[in-house]
């Protein structure tokens, strides 16, 4: 019930233009089969076209939607190795701050012999190293597992009603095709072509929402990364600045030594 | 253009250093602080070095980066040095590949020396890189690859060292040396597994390793994709796992039509790419072999 009418206007007038040149073309060897047979064929061929093009379409979106899948994954991984990198790099600046820290203190005790002694006095420092010396691996966000669990339920629910809609299409071009197999032999292929042509199409239809729901959650899970992310580079900025300040301190004590 | 007259500023600028650096070495410049113009003279190289940058006289550039790296090693300076010695890696790269490699080399030793392995590891990478696309040399690629991800793994950036691999076991796969290949699918597919973004790559993985047990052997093939499903249920509702399976049957029964039919029809939803295509030639070869064996 839904594929003849989706047609637009433009195409409703080439399709009868087309019916009645073809049934001008055949006119001498189907002088037996009636008008509104002929009619009726070329209807049919119509719909089969309509539907071999519905069915090539949706291989096309269903690779599309693979395809953006697969950059989908890629683009995780690199996401990963960023944020570990990020990681590395806010170590790194943690540990030059502990070696300016101890610089300072050799400055101050080469610039006065009192500063000398009050460091000598100052408790020792326990040269806190930054906790993950031995790096920690990456651990990616794990807000995902609500997400998944979620959109689980929610297939569940799509997928309940979608073959209620597939038991309405099927029935509905039954009721029509019987018909057809009572007045002419022709109608019997289409109608098993056309049959297939609905499985297909369901079937990719289903693989359709498989893929675009694992799509929905890479998306999320990106986004969150991407997140974490954005913290961890806004602190990295604030250390950086902060070592830059002081590192541009020590060279100036440095410079005034002499 | 501009160009020639830097050229010209470029060699008047090395001359200049050339002899500052003898006058270091004779008695008086030792006397006067010779560090002082050992450091003028790596400042005037790496400045001509530039400036053979901008004239795009790549190879006189790579040398005058050397020299300066050269110097810096004497002057004690190691970090100056690696970096100048990179420098003339990345000139020498449009040049002339193996001087260019002879220089990262040189790089990567100092680096390890001083415990920087990422950086190492990241020059390793570059060096296989210009042995996969110049030099043409797939089994010391495979070498640096290598090399680089166990610094990578030494400093527990496992993403990093993960790429590295997948490039070693797309060229092993390549080069028939499918037992490492299949380790080191395996190995990517179960980290991947567990990790909440990596795991929708995990199901490509599995089916690579699957596809080079398949090169060895079919029943090889079988039990595998019986694990890889155990271990990663979602692995059985991809389209992966249903080709598989299908090109399982189709060896089988020792049926080639079958076996083009299934491909095609997983090429009209996801393209295949140049390795996967070559992958199942071969699994196509054995199979017609094996036809021809039982006529």
């Amino acid at each position: 019930m839904a594929y003849p009418r989706t047609h637009n206007p433009f195409a409703d007038d080439e399709e009868e233009e087309q019916c009645r040149s073809s049934g001008g073309f055949d006119d001498p060897q189907e002088r037996g089969m009636s008008e509104a047979e002929s009619k009726q064929r070329c209807l049919q061929q119509e719909v089969m076209r309509t539907a071999k093009s519905a069915v090539d379409s949706s291989h096309r979106s269903l690779g599309l939607i693979y395809e953006s899948e697969k950059i989908g994954a890629e683009t995780a991984e690199e996401l990963m190795r960023q944020g570990e990198a990020l990681k590395r790099s806010e170590r790194m600046v943690d540990n030059m701050g502990q070696d300016l820290k101890t610089s300072q203190k050799h400055i101050n005790s080469i610039k006065s012999v009192w500063g000398g002694l009050v460091t000598y006095f100052t408790a020792k420092p326990e040269t806190t190293k930054p906790l993950p010396e031995e790096p920690v691996a990456y651990q990616a966000s794990s807000k995902l597992q609500n997400a998944m669990s979620h959109s689980q339920e929610h297939e569940g629910k799509y997928q309940a009603s979608h073959p209620n809609l597939r038991k309405l299409d099927i029935g509905g071009f039954g009721a029509f095709a019987s018909d057809d197999s009572s007045s002419s032999q022709n109608g019997y292929p289409a109608n098993r072509q056309l049959r297939a042509a609905h499985q297909t199409l369901d079937n990719n239809l289903d693989e359709m929402s498989l893929g675009l729901g694992r799509l929905k959650n890479l998306g999320l899970g990106l986004q969150s990364e991407i997140e974490n992310q954005d913290t961890s580079l806004d602190n990295l900025l604030g250390k950086v600045d902060k070592l830059d300040l002081k590192i541009n301190n020590t060279n100036h004590q440095i410079k005034n030594l002499k | 253009m501009d160009n020639s007259g830097k050229e010209k500023e470029a060699s008047a600028l090395i001359a200049e250093a050339e002899k500052k650096l003898k006058s270091s070495q004779s008695f008086f410049g030792a006397l006067f602080g010779g560090s002082s113009k050992m450091e003028e003279a790596c400042d005037m190289y790496a400045r001509a070095a530039n400036m053979y940058k901008m004239a795009k006289n790549w190879c006189a550039a790579g040398n005058a980066f050397s020299q300066a790296a050269r110097l810096h090693l004497q002057m004690q300076s190691k970090h100056d040095a690696a970096t100048n010695f990179i420098d003339a890696g990345n000139a020498f790269k449009k040049a002339d590949p193996q001087e260019a490699i002879n220089c990262l080399n040189r790089a990567i030793e100092i680096y390890t020396d001083m415990g920087r392995f990422t950086i190492a590891a990241k020059h390793h990478i570059s060096i296989a890189e210009i042995y996969e696309t110049e030099l043409v040399d797939i089994d010391t690629a495979i070498a640096h690859y290598e090399q680089a991800a166990d610094y990578y793994k030494g400093e527990e950036s496992t993403s990093s060292a993960n790429k590295c691999l997948l490039k070693v076991a797309v060229y092993a796969a390549q080069l028939e040396q499918y037992q490492k290949a299949i380790e080191i699918y395996e190995q990517v597919g179960t980290n991947a597994m567990d990790s909440t973004l990596l795991k929708y790559s995990a199901k490509d993985y599995f089916f690579k390793a699957a596809l080079c047990h398949f090169c060895v052997d079919m029943l090889n093939a079988k039990l595998a994709l019986q694990k890889y499903e155990e271990m990663f249920p979602a692995f059985s509702d991809s389209r992966e796992c249903k080709l598989l399976k299908k090109l399982l049957d189709a060896c089988e029964e020792q049926n080639v039509d079958v076996y083009t039919d299934a491909v095609k029809e997983y090429d009209t939803i996801s393209r295949l790419d140049q390795w996967l295509t070559t992958m199942l030639l071969r699994i196509k070869k054995t199979i017609e072999e094996d036809e021809s064996d039982l006529r």
